[in-house]
């Protein structure tokens, strides 16, 4: 070892690591622009460059086998550079390749602190053979003295003045310092370690603010209340300086995408132009992190599912080469990035018999779907569209993980897609996480943090209204808002929580109204305080697994509040089913466009006095006289144009107290599906109507698929498909033999 | 008060060794790294070595040399630069340039420091 | 210092004497204001605010499947580090730090059983008492905890 000192070393290591995986990103990015050809004269010297200081770096701390791999490469790299050999795409393979050797011994440094002990010697043979004949350099220096003075040498020359021979390149070398220093002049290399303790530092301060602007709140001593004031604004600046410094540009996480597009399209036979845009848009870095693996996947996705191969490209009158676009630009405090690419678009066919042969969805919503609902179900668990697993987006992660972890910093992603022009994907990612403002609400007793991204509205009900606004469908809390239905949550329910007895006895109901992927409900809490920047610090391990915490912040009065996880409180409470049916909803303002007006069969069951279902489904209605009704089996059948019908009483599917008493004749609502048919008996027949349906796929109760207002008043969809799977699980199981 | 000595590397890992063993041994370090920062940082100050990589963007070493040499307050002061066995040829332009003396990469604390001790003894 | 003796901090539980490797120990504190975690496995009491930091706070006497503390004794908190960041284990009473020989050492006796047989280290057989020397690491992982609160949950 050639550092003694165990804490220097370990610094020097990472130096090197951060130094050289930059470098290596360098060093592919110029590679590729030698393979197009776009090389500058000084492109060769800069990636001699880079693997030039890995090796003088290795070998000076120790680390003599990346140290002895780097001098493989920098010897052809040196023969490249003065011109002795041609750069040929084979060597530009094998050097790609040794790039990521390198890479590989880094990471293993990094993660073991070892340089591993995997044996690259096939590569380096492999670059060796190509230097051709070319001698290698001797690895070690042949002189055995490694410094020296000029003075004490037997031909010493003076030190000189420029020789006149070179003046013109020196000032050629010096227009170019002069146009590239500015960078260096002013910015400085700062430890990651080092801003996320200023990150933390400003958090403290922006909470010791809090403390104090609240106390002097109570003051009227003017000294007080200006310095306040100041400290005020100036921890807002600071907090907003600090938040700056730790913004990248996303470029920082592009700059690998070149090589990816380039090595994945070779792999598949494909052509692709890759464009980027906005790369110095810029991102706090902890969230810069958290797409990287995401976009990774897209961008391996658009090119094996979307570009097509240029012999179908030039079929299809396209160019050969297909092209990827990556754009990044800040809009409305969020950061926007879009992947598109000019493919083959998503095929809506394929898309849902796959989700059909997945079970992912029934028979009955694929029909309804519109061709954007369709483009969702890609985000389903255990969805791919690959025929085969290929190993390029094939590797058991799919666009839910994408999704998923999109989500979890807050994040959104849209799809768009048109048959043979493409595909874009659109993500909406926020600025930051550490310090988020939020509202702060009391239930039960204990304060918790709303992220203000989730909250919608403030709903305040007294006296009559909060008697009477909250309504019961089956048990579950409803609130109407502008005529939608507001399925309710009780926060103190939830996480059940103890009310106090003043709590118990306001007769106020505070509703926080909050959306959750594209979902709204409403959620009930004893008191609504204040909104506040809060800082958002972790939760331990033992508390991971508690899904509707997003972690805990410290309030001014130094106490700790838990902060909210809107999405997972959402689905503990059951409003927002789990990730199956997520991807298939719209977002509201897109749900109220999406509306469309359907005519729909109004009818009671029992105690539901209403059902509705639309008429599309209804193939006729029917009277049977009771001693018609047959049985076969344990089913009620009626003979029916020279088929048997099997009857499904409805209200037996829904969840009520009693059965319904039967009549006669009994009123029978026929529907077909595939020329197979089933009688539903209902109670009455009420009415046909034609409205603008806005559903609301609340909390799943029986037999219901969710509930509308209709004509004023809240009636329930049945769920057709899923009653007639309750009574007849192979109505759609069995072949469709009696198909014609 | 110790003596001071800049250090011009591209690579921030060697900028922290050398400076970190020559402040361990009670040598103020100015660093700069590429040969454009150092020559815009010593136009300002003057330091009793500098001791220079030689391939780095910019401004290479050799280039550093010569361009030090030209200015009054740098006629004397000594140069070192850090060559490497695969560039054998600079080491003979570093001292056409009029740098002091080398030392060859990859080199140790001990190596660093006998050689700046023969030139600026502290 | 001789190389087989070892520095504990000591505290009392329910009428029993623990100990910790003061290496593993961050700081000791009297009673915190404590938040509290709904849904959380019982053995967590809640939050406490260390200097802005957020350090979950475990009930030691429910780890270790004692007697609950009588209500209106306020616990004191001994923080360790773990590899997770800093944790609070709630104790009655905090003793002193003793230095004690190696020697006298011995693994957990075999007659100790349930939870207290993974999570204690073995036993110092001192003049006065036996210390039992907790083993931080395990006694914070309440990953087998928590699994079985969900069990018992459904």
């Amino acid at each position: 070892m050639a550092i003694n000192n165990e804490a220097l070393q370990q610094q020097l290591i990472n130096d090197l690591l951060i130094e050289s995986f930059d470098g290596l990103d360098r060093f592919d990015r110029e590679m590729l622009t030698l393979e197009k050809g776009e090389g500058q004269p000084d492109t060769l010297n800069i990636v001699f460059r880079v693997i030039h200081t890995i090796k003088g770096t290795a070998g000076c701390i120790g680390l003599g086998k990346i140290e002895s791999v780097a001098h493989v490469g920098e010897s052809l790299l040196s023969l490249l550079r003065d011109d002795k050999l041609k750069l040929s795409p084979p060597m530009i393979t094998a050097l790609l390749e040794y790039s990521d050797a390198l890479k590989d011994m880094l990471r293993c440094l990094e993660k073991t602190g070892h340089q591993g002990d995997k044996d690259y010697s096939a590569l380096l043979e492999k670059l060796k053979n190509l230097q051709a004949g070319e001698p290698l350099p001797a690895e070690k220096p042949a002189e055995e003295q490694c410094w020296g003075l000029f003075e004490d040498e037997p031909v010493a020359t003076a030190p000189a003045t420029p020789a006149p021979a070179v003046v013109e390149k020196t000032i050629v070398v010096d227009a170019a310092a002069r146009a590239t220093t500015s960078v260096s002049d002013t910015a400085i290399r700062v430890d990651v370690g080092q801003l996320d303790k200023l990150m933390n530092l400003v958090g403290e301060l922006v909470l010791a603010r809090n403390q104090i602007v609240q106390f002097t709140g109570k003051s009227t001593e003017p000294t007080l209340l200006n310095a306040a004031q100041r400290l005020n604004i100036l921890t807002t600046e600071l907090q907003e300086s600090v938040m700056k410094t730790r913004m990248q540009p996303i470029g920082n996480i592009w700059a690998k995408f070149p090589r990816i597009v380039r090595d994945v399209s070779q792999e598949l036979g494909k052509q692709i132009k890759l464009v980027m845009e906005g790369q110095e848009t810029e991102l706090d870095r902890t969230i810069i992190e958290a797409i990287k693996d995401p976009l990774t996947h897209i961008i391996r996705n658009s090119i094996d599912h979307g570009v097509e191969k240029p012999e179908v490209r030039t079929a299809a009158n396209k160019p050969a080469e297909g092209l990827l676009i990556l754009r990044a630009f800040h809009e409305g405090g969020q950061v926007n990035i879009e992947i598109m690419d000019d493919g083959q678009g998503i095929n809506v066919a394929r898309v849902k018999q796959k989700a059909l042969e997945k079970n992912l969805i029934t028979p009955d919503q694929a029909a309804g779907f519109s061709d954007r609902e369709v483009f969702n179900l890609i985000f389903l668990p255990g969805f791919s569209t690959a025929e085969k697993v290929t190993n390029v987006s094939g590797r058991g992660v799919g666009m839910d993980v994408v999704k998923t972890n999109i989500e979890k910093i807050g994040g959104s992603v849209d799809i768009f897609s048109e048959a043979g022009q493409g595909t874009t994907l659109k993500i909406k990612i926020p600025l930051t996480l550490a310090i988020i403002p939020a509202l702060i609400v009391t239930s039960g007793g204990e304060r918790f943090a709303i992220p203000q991204v989730n909250l919608l509205e403030l709903v305040r009900l007294e006296g009559e209204q909060a008697r009477k606004g909250i309504e019961l469908l089956y048990g579950a809390p409803v609130y109407r808002l502008r005529g939608h239905l507001l399925p309710l949550v009780y926060l103190n329910r939830e996480l059940k929580l103890e009310q106090s007895a003043d709590e118990k006895n306001s007769g106020d109901v505070q509703i926080v109204v909050l959306q959750a992927d594209g979902r709204q409900f409403g959620m009930v809490v004893n008191e609504i305080n204040d909104t506040e920047e809060i800082v958002v610090k972790p939760l331990g391990k033992q508390l991971k697994g508690i899904s509707c915490f997003a972690g805990a912040t410290i309030m001014g009065d130094g106490k700790v509040a838990l902060i909210l996880d809107v999405l997972g409180l959402a689905q503990l409470a059951k409003v927002i089913s789990e990730t199956r049916d997520r991807a298939l909803t719209e977002k509201p303002e897109e749900q109220t466009r999406a509306d469309d007006r359907q005519t729909l069969l109004l009818f009671n069951a029992g105690e539901n006095s209403r059902l509705a279902i639309p008429l599309s489904m209804v193939a006729r209605l029917e009277e049977f006289p009771l001693k018609d009704i047959e049985r076969a089996g344990d089913q009620d059948v009626v003979q029916y144009r020279g088929q048997i019908l099997p009857l499904i009483q409805i209200s037996q599917f829904l969840s009520q107290a009693e059965p319904a008493a039967q009549q006669d004749p009994m009123q029978v609502v026929v529907y077909s599906e595939a020329g197979r048919s089933v009688g539903l008996v209902v109670t009455k027949i009420n009415d046909i109507v034609e409205e603008t349906l806005a559903i609301k796929r609340d909390a799943p109760r029986r037999g219901i698929a969710g509930s509308a207002v209709i004509q004023d008043k809240v009636t329930d969809l049945l769920d057709v498909p899923g009653i007639i799977r309750a009574a007849d699980p192979d109505f759609y199981r069995e072949p469709k033999k009696e198909n014609p | 008060m110790g003596k001071s000595i800049m250090s011009v590397d591209d690579s921030s890992t060697m900028r922290r060794m050398v400076s970190f063993t020559l402040k361990s041994a009670g040598y103020d370090v100015i660093e700069a790294s590429d040969g454009a920062e150092a020559l815009n940082l010593l136009k300002s100050r003057a330091v009793d070595l500098v001791i220079s990589d030689i391939n780095m963007p910019n401004l290479d070493g050799i280039e550093l040399t010569r361009k030090l040499r030209s200015l009054p307050s740098f006629i004397r002061t000594p140069i070192i630069l850090l060559t490497t066995e695969s560039d054998p040829g600079k080491k003979a332009e570093g001292r056409a340039a009029g740098a002091t003396g080398w030392i060859v990469k990859p080199f140790n604390q001990e190596q660093l420091l006998a050689v700046v001790a023969k030139v600026v003894p502290n | 210092m001789s190389q087989t003796s070892k520095q504990y901090c000591t505290f009392f539980l329910n009428g029993l004497f623990f100990g910790v490797e003061v290496l593993n120990v961050q700081e000791v504190l009297r009673y915190q204001q404590m938040t509290h975690v709904p849904l959380a496995p019982a053995t967590v009491q809640g939050l406490i605010n260390l200097r802005g930091q957020i350090v979950t706070a475990i009930d030691l006497r429910h780890r270790l499947e004692l007697p609950a503390r009588v209500s209106g004794e306020l616990p004191m908190n001994v923080v360790v580090r773990s590899e997770d960041g800093a944790i609070s284990l709630l104790v009655d009473e905090i003793g002193d730090v003793v230095e004690i020989e190696d020697d006298v050492f011995e693994a957990p006796p075999e007659t100790l059983r349930g939870v207290a047989r993974d999570l204690i280290k073995g036993v110092y057989k001192l003049k006065e008492r036996l210390l039992l020397v907790l083993d931080t690491e395990r006694t914070v992982n309440l990953s087998g905890v928590t699994a079985l609160a969900k069990e018992q949950n459904n």
